[in-house]
């Protein structure tokens, strides 16, 4: 197949799909009776094997209620592959997980700025 | 042949042809005038054949008004002469139609055993093209294209491939071969199904090939020849009340003028597509920045 196709768009595959199941953590199962296709062409559809009609197509994506910038965040998400598998690893976390890295990086950001003189201390921390 | 019967296969002669131009309404008066007569004369195998024949036009017309019981008592009643095979096939298209595929795989591989057994062998080839466009929803690619090879071999053999259901089988076989990413052996197919089918004055049945003509184009990025057949399907689509072929050609417009780098006609195709799903507003912006082209399946 020409892959001509305009550089803008990220192409919707199988992989990408299963990633995105992933993310959401819903089982195969759980997708397929939300999109309506058995499971097994679910699975057929996440190895490239399947491909499907625009109903279905549209009923994906609104399961997943993409974020633009998420589906491989093209302008707000990660651009270095490092930094865009960062992302999808993070994505693929429990909730109360992506919780604790927030706090992590917000304790590291923090960490990381410079002391604001102007900042009063509060009472409590003089002691 | 009796003048009953000479004026009733002119009668049916004539609703086939008004069915293939797409003119369902003369097509369906044709053949409830030709089932009323028939019951009249009380000339069962007649009556039977003017069922089947007028469930078919109804199955065009996506519609679902018709006994699908009488075309099993067709079936049982006679299961081994043109009639009963005649039944079992429209038998499949009706399941089909209906979403009903395990049905319509049993009833289409009935009416394959029995045609083979008679050698009907238009009806066998029918049947062959029910079980491939079944292998083709499941994207079943590889043996949707052998049972479609197969099938227009056995026409080829009896000198039948020139006629208007050898067309359609040949658009489906091309299409299998675009679906394959075998565009060079998939274009020339679908080119003469359309030619053929053009010449046959078979207009109604000339949008699918036109879309896979779209299909192919776009994958090949021969954008200004995408965008001609997408138009051709859209207009074919919408005369003929195709909500399917419409869908699909809005969005092979939207996706080659946006290849185009024509954001505005791209963007009237892609809300003229959200149209049809009121429920989904974000449609047109998610369809701005992804691709379906990799997923998509036509037959579907």
């Amino acid at each position: 197949m020409s892959s001509s196709h305009s550089p803008r768009k990220i192409h919707l595959v199988g992989s990408r799909i299963r990633e995105l199941r992933k993310g959401r953590r819903l089982t195969q199962t759980e997708l397929s009776e939300m999109i309506g296709v058995a499971q097994s062409d679910l699975s057929r559809m996440e190895q490239g094997e399947y491909k499907v009609g625009l109903d279905t197509l549209f009923k994906i994506l609104q399961v997943f209620e993409l974020k633009m910038g998420e589906f491989f965040g093209e302008t707000e998400t990660p651009t270095t592959p490092e930094t865009r598998s960062l992302f999808a690893d993070f994505q693929t976390l429990s909730e109360e997980a992506q919780r604790e890295v927030r706090d992590f990086v917000l304790f590291k950001k923090l960490q990381e700025q410079p002391e604001d003189p102007a900042t009063p201390v509060p009472a409590d921390e003089k002691a | 042949m009796s003048d009953r019967r000479k004026h009733l296969e002119f009668l049916r002669k004539t609703a086939k042809d008004a069915l293939w131009a797409g003119d369902y309404e003369r097509a369906l008066t044709l053949y409830d005038d030709g089932l009323a007569l028939a019951r009249s004369w009380k000339d069962r195998g007649l009556e039977d054949l003017f069922t089947c024949n007028r469930v078919t036009t109804l199955i065009e017309m996506d519609r679902q008004d018709y006994d699908l019981s009488r075309l099993k008592e067709i079936l049982l009643r006679s299961p081994s002469s043109f009639n009963g095979v005649l039944a079992a096939y429209v038998s499949a298209n009706a399941h089909e139609a209906r979403a009903e595929y395990d049905r319509a795989i049993f009833y289409a591989r009935t009416a394959l055993q029995k045609a083979r057994e008679l050698r009907l062998d238009e009806l066998a080839a029918g049947a062959l093209n029910v079980l491939a466009t079944l292998e083709l929803r499941q994207s079943h690619f590889p043996s949707a294209r052998d049972l479609l090879q197969e099938c227009l071999e056995g026409l080829d053999e009896k000198g039948m491939s020139d006629s208007r259901e050898a067309a359609v089988y040949t658009d489906n076989l091309g299409y299998c071969h675009i679906a394959l990413d075998r565009i060079d052996l998939g274009l020339p197919l679908v080119h003469r199904s359309l030619s053929l089918l053009d010449s046959l004055g078979a207009r109604q049945a000339m949008d699918y090939p036109s879309l896979d003509l779209c299909f192919a184009e776009l994958k090949r990025s021969r954008l200004e020849e995408a965008e001609n057949w997408g138009i051709r399907a859209l207009g074919l689509g919408q005369e003929f009340g195709r909500q399917d072929v419409v869908k699909n050609s809005h969005y092979l417009l939207a996706e080659t003028y946006c290849e185009m780098g024509r954001d505005a006609d791209a963007d009237e195709h892609y809300e003229a597509l959200a149209d049809f799903y009121p429920g989904f507003p974000a449609l047109k912006n998610y369809l701005h920045q992804i691709s379906l082209m990799e997923v998509i399946n036509l037959r579907a």
